[in-house]
């Protein structure tokens, strides 16, 4: 293999990470060749010749400059942009890198179109060098609390917001991650094909990079190295076993591109054997406790986790949540019931800050849902399952489960970096107290399997070990028994049973009215938005307005799903 | 004057173009990136059937677009159909189509290859007339008005017709649509098919229009494709209509007044404010995602 080849899956790869960067968190941004250019070109202007530094010595400055100058860039495109989602990202980004490159196209000190001579300084060790140091970055940020929730987001952002994870930080960070690496890969580019030109980083540039991180795998942190060395070594292999020039070389690629995305979901990394977090055995004995954080306020036995007072949402014309007034103390278990429709899930998304009330006054855990962030309600201490699962499917159990402990665990990325013990120590007890969580609803042994394959139960079991993972102060399970058949359902309640046990604040919802009269110390009654009773169990099964509601007169309208959680 | 004209006829093939684009868009949420590829291919066919075939430009550009429509069902057979339950669809279909429009674009290669090809002189008859000052060409208002019969008549059926019905069906949830007797295999390959026949036609157009056609003239018009239905609104096909003019306009304008070499920055000054002030663009209704 040439010498240039090697260099060339070494730079294509890095390229490839900067897209990796963002893709693990669920984003696309075609903006890569803009911060590369960037990069490329200041550093190429401002980094001190070879001759007077030395070559080695010069590289280095040009490096420094290229990533913080792709990374600035990053941020000044970031800002404005990370509300954007999908297609309308990756466009907006590629507006970005075509408006840099016709700025560098028409300025001096670039040489226009016929670009900018640079010495050639970059061998293949530095290549390989710079692209081991970009791969280990992202091998260690895998499993640490960060690499997930990056990927919670990209698997299902709301969900990711709802256990704590700060979204549009993380979107940002792994934004500027992106310029950095893209830098990095355009002054490597500079420094080594000896005259640099914009259209070095057009839009087809930045499509290939696309390509090649996905080719490889867009999820497992090799992939994009696989995808680069194959999609920059078949043009090679092709010429080397006597394919002429022509048609058919860029046919076969561009076929073998297509045969690699539709018959390998996951990228050619999906060949390898992957590498799954398990619950080390008697990983459930270390019980150190987790970190809860020195945020999160202390709420005594008796006094009020929830008060809202006069909570209204209206949808249009439509009244789902009207003038509610509720309380849950510390260590209650309260049950919220009412027929399909009444504005259970509505009254739960505006206590978990999902979406903002009409009007009415809110007070969680010391935060004010819908002013305060869902991520900060969330680090406060409200944990919630969802009406219809809203799990990560690619993550394992496992991996689910550290997700809903993110708020309760420290960040070990950069102290794996750099191999510190206590990050190794710190991944553990998290580990371990996913596991008991995982124990705790019976899935154990699943700890390894993908979420999306486990059966509908499971998946329901799943998400309480998930929301038990963040240590909450308030846990709100909304219809966690819907779908389970009754052994299924009497587990679930013995289980719910010993939570409210050990004195854990939890908002039932449910639809099993045996259930709620079995566990709740208070039961909360709605129907068309507004609460008809609340009391004991016993009283509520005597109150002839729930009865009325359930079983008598008119039944309310159903169809009123759709301003339900889905 | 002049250049408001030029900008018309100009934007009016961008439209043409943008609007097969976000048809599969706002229907199948999905991006075809083959689509310039399919843009490139009518073209080189387009002069081939006259100058080989000595057919008559009125009877080549409805071949081409028959031509078109066989195209999109290839690319929904072999890209987007196998695909589509994916988690990932999105991206896999995206990158896909970039496979499939390369190996487009490699066998036209190993037709015609790799120059430059153009319509014979005589292909169309060059008459000129004035308006207002103006030159304008019999080629171009049969540009305008092709492109615009053929836009209106697309917003029509899917407005109005029982398919047009169907596909806004499958847009809004392909599993009820299912459930309701659709078949929506046969609405999503029929979508892909009119996509591909409008991309067709904008091809053959845009080669007479500029009078040559390149292996990468697909490419270059891919981000201004991006560009109109981005402005115009994702999905929206007025939108794609106003947006193709406005680029057309703004571009014929950029040259005149800042200089060509700045031409494309207007374009994508325009696109990157827009998304940052209203990202639904003109037209567009922003989808809310549901809690």
């Amino acid at each position: 293999m040439s010498e240039s080849i090697l260099v060339f899956i070494a730079l294509n790869a890095i390229f490839a990470y900067s897209f990796y960067a963002v893709l693990v968190a669920g984003q696309l941004s075609l903006g890569q060749a803009g911060f590369a250019a960037l990069g490329g070109f200041t550093a190429a202007a401002l980094a001190p010749a070879p001759s007077d530094l030395g070559e080695l010595p010069a590289l280095l400055v040009g490096i420094v400059i290229g990533m913080v100058v792709g990374a600035l860039a990053a941020v000044v495109l970031g800002l404005p942009t990370m509300h954007l989602r999908g297609v309308f990202l990756a466009i907006a980004t590629l507006g970005f890198a075509e408006a840099v490159r016709i700025l560098l196209i028409n300025a001096e000190w670039t040489g226009g179109a016929n670009g900018m001579s640079v010495p050639k300084v970059v061998t293949p060790a530095i290549a390989w060098t710079c692209l081991a140091l970009v791969a280990y970055w992202f091998w260690r940020q895998g499993p640490t609390s960060y690499g997930r929730a990056l990927a919670a987001i990209r698997e299902d952002e709301l969900a990711a917001r709802a256990m704590g994870v700060d979204v549009g930080r993380h979107r940002l960070s792994a934004f500027v991650t992106a310029g950095a690496v893209a830098g990095l890969y355009g002054v490597l580019w500079a420094y080594y094909v000896r005259l640099l030109a914009p259209e070095d980083f057009s839009f087809t540039t930045a499509i290939d990079g696309l390509v090649m991180a996905v080719v490889g795998g867009s999820t497992v942190w090799i992939g994009p190295l696989l995808g680069a060395a194959f999609m920059t070594s078949v043009p090679e292999i092709l010429r080397a076993v006597g394919v002429e020039a022509g048609w058919i070389r860029p046919f076969i690629s561009s076929a073998l591109l297509l045969v690699v995305i539709i018959f390998l979901p996951g990228g050619l990394a999906s060949l390898l054997p992957r590498l799954r977090v398990k619950a080390p055995a008697g990983a459930m004995e270390d019980e150190r406790p987790v970190d809860r954080g020195s945020s999160r306020k202390l709420v005594g036995p008796g006094e009020p986790v929830v008060r809202v007072s006069g909570g209204s949402k209206d949808y249009g014309g439509v009244h789902a949540v009207r003038d509610v007034d509720l309380t849950v103390a510390s260590g209650e278990v309260v049950g919220l019931i009412g027929p399909n429709g009444a504005g259970k899930t509505t009254l739960v998304n505006l206590i978990s800050g999902l979406v903002p009330p009409s009007s009415g006054s809110f007070d969680v855990l010391g935060t004010t849902p819908g002013r305060t962030a869902v991520h900060k309600v969330a680090q406060a201490g409200v944990s919630r399952t969802f009406q219809h699962s809203k799990l990560f499917p690619r993550l394992s159990a496992l991996e689910n489960v550290l997700v809903g402990a993110h708020v309760v665990s420290r960040p070990t990325f950069l102290r794996r970096l750099v191999w510190l013990p206590g990050a190794r120590r710190d991944e553990a007890r998290v580990v371990a107290h996913a596991a008991r969580c995982l124990d705790r609803v019976g899935l154990a042994d699943r700890s390894g399997e993908d979420a999306g394959s486990l059966s509908y139960g499971d998946q329901r079991r799943l998400e309480i070990a998930r929301a038990l993972a963040a240590e909450p102060s308030l846990l709100i399970l909304d219809e966690p028994a819907a779908g389970m058949n009754h052994v299924e359902a009497g587990a679930l309640s013995e289980l719910i049973g010993s939570l409210a046990a050990e004195g854990l604040t939890i908002l039932l919802i449910e639809h099993n009215v045996g259930m709620v009269m079995r566990t709740c110390d208070r039961i909360v009654v709605l129907n068309f938005g507004e609460v008809i009773a609340a009391g004991t169990p016993e009283e509520i099964i005597e109150d002839p307005a729930v009865v009325e509601a359930y079983l008598g007169g008119d039944a309310p309208p159903p169809g009123h799903e759709s301003e339900e959680v889905r | 004057m002049q250049q408001l004209l030029n900008g018309l006829f100009l934007g009016s093939i961008y439209a043409l173009f943008a609007i097969g684009f976000t048809l599969v868009f706002g229907i199948l949420d999905r991006l075809n990136l083959a689509h310039p590829a399919v843009f490139a291919a009518a073209a080189f066919v387009g002069i081939e059937l006259v100058t080989v075939g000595g057919l008559s430009i009125w009877v080549a550009l409805p071949l081409v677009a028959v031509f078109g429509a066989v195209l999109g069902l290839v690319i929904e057979r072999v890209v987007f159909r196998p695909l589509k339950d994916r988690p990932d669809a999105h991206f896999a279909g995206l990158i896909g189509s970039i496979g499939l429009g390369g190996m487009f674009i490699a066998l036209l290669l190993w037709r015609y290859g790799p120059d430059t090809r153009r319509f014979p002189v005589d292909a169309f008859p060059s008459t000129a007339f004035e308006i207002g000052g103006a030159r304008v060409t019999l080629l171009q208002v049969a540009i305008l008005v092709i492109s615009v019969v053929l836009m209106a008549g697309l917003t029509w059926l899917v407005a109005r017709s029982r398919l047009g019905r169907a596909m806004r069906a499958v847009a809004e949830n392909p599993r009820a649509a299912t459930v309701l007797g659709l078949d929506v295999n046969r609405v999503t390959a029929t979508t892909f098919a009119l996509s591909s026949a409008l991309g067709a036609v904008a091809g053959a157009l845009f080669a007479m229009n500029v009078n040559s056609a390149q292996l990468g003239m697909g490419s270059a018009i891919e981000l201004k494709g991006l560009a109109v239905i981005i402005v115009g609104g994702m999905g929206s096909l007025p939108g794609a209509l106003v947006g193709g003019l406005i680029l057309g306009l703004a571009e014929v304008f950029a040259v005149q007044y800042v200089g060509s070499s700045w031409r494309d920055l207007v374009a994508f000054g325009l696109l990157f404010l827009l998304l940052i002030v209203r990202p639904q663009g003109l037209f567009g209704s922003r989808r809310v995602r549901e809690v």
